[in-house]
């Protein structure tokens, strides 16, 4: 039997593909948008075709008492923008008394790990970048504790392989062993549908580090 | 918790099921209100087991994270009256 811990190429752009045409469902309490993005050249061979997945101007506010906001439930830690024509409305959001913080979320498959890897960055509303100690101040608790204790899981300052320009990542060495973890108690029988949950079941464990959630009704394979 | 629905108030039987080398507990189900967060389970686990660095996942599937509500997980994944929590000790790598 197969073990689900490695994904190949082929498998990730699919899975990144189903992933990002998910339609939110009316009982979903939130639903953050990724879109899937091809930056490969025109001229390049289809075996460096880049593909990654995106979600990006996820705003966080901070209060000016230093108190991150942290009580939206439902939204998550973090909230995302639904409708593409609401791009910008969250930015409205931002009374004077907070500070915004937005961050941008890259997936990309890993060649050499042969698993999908987190980039991210963040920017104050000026567009200065934050540093990591800036990020840490924005995390909830959990997520600091679980990039001190954990060993699955750190941060790294590496180049994003397609924009190559210096983004944070979460070093991918350990993810295949924990999603095999993931996988070993009972294999769904439908094949698909177990690769299908592989890109959910990842963030939610790559999404704790980072303080990024996701809906519980993405795992449930009633609504596959 | 500020404030609680009924559903949230309701206790839900958690199933504590160890995978790998991790050490079994001597009493695996207990009772927990659904309006605590999943973090309390995995305190609990981290006090009985003397570890730091533990993976808890839920329903083979996913790794919830510790601000869900145990009655939200329970209500998604809960099969025949409880709600059943893997874990696993820190492991080879690293």
């Amino acid at each position: 039997m197969r073990s689900y811990g490695f994904l190949v190429f082929a498998e990730f752009v699919y899975i990144g593909m189903v992933f990002t045409k998910k339609k939110k469902k009316k009982s979903f309490s939130y639903f953050p948008l990724w879109t899937f993005i091809n930056t490969s050249s025109s001229s390049s061979s289809p075996s460096k075709a880049e593909f990654h997945l995106s979600l990006e101007d996820v705003y966080r506010f901070k209060n000016s008492d230093g108190v991150v906001n942290n009580n939206m439930k439902g939204e998550g830690t973090f909230s995302a923008d639904e409708e593409d024509d609401d791009k910008y409305a969250t930015a409205l959001a931002v009374t004077c008394n907070q500070e915004a913080h937005v961050y941008d979320f890259h997936i990309v498959y890993s060649f050499s790990y042969r698993v999908p890897v987190l980039y991210f960055r963040g920017r104050r509303i000026d567009g200065q970048p934050l540093e990591l100690e800036d990020i840490e101040k924005d995390l909830p608790q959990y997520a600091l504790r679980t990039l001190r204790e954990s060993k699955w899981t750190f941060i790294t300052w590496e180049d994003h392989p397609y924009l190559h320009r210096p983004w944070y990542m979460l070093h991918p060495c350990g993810t295949s062993e924990w999603m095999k973890l993931l996988y070993n108690g009972e294999a769904s029988p439908v094949k698909d549908a177990v690769i299908q949950q592989y890109l959910a079941c990842w963030l939610s464990v790559v999404g704790q580090a980072v303080g990024l959630r996701i809906p519980l009704e993405l795992h449930n394979k009633k609504y596959l | 918790m500020a404030a609680e629905s009924p559903t949230a108030s309701r206790k839900v039987v958690v199933h504590l099921r160890a995978t790998g080398d991790a050490p079994i507990l001597k009493q695996a189900k207990f009772k927990i209100a659904g309006s605590d967060k999943f973090g309390k389970v995995i305190e609990f686990l981290r006090r009985q087991l003397h570890r730091d660095t533990l993976f808890v996942y839920v329903n083979s599937a996913f790794s919830p994270n510790p601000d869900e509500l145990v009655i939200d997980l329970y209500n998604n994944f809960g099969f025949d009256g409880k709600l059943v929590i893997n874990y696993a000790c820190s492991m080879a790598w690293g």
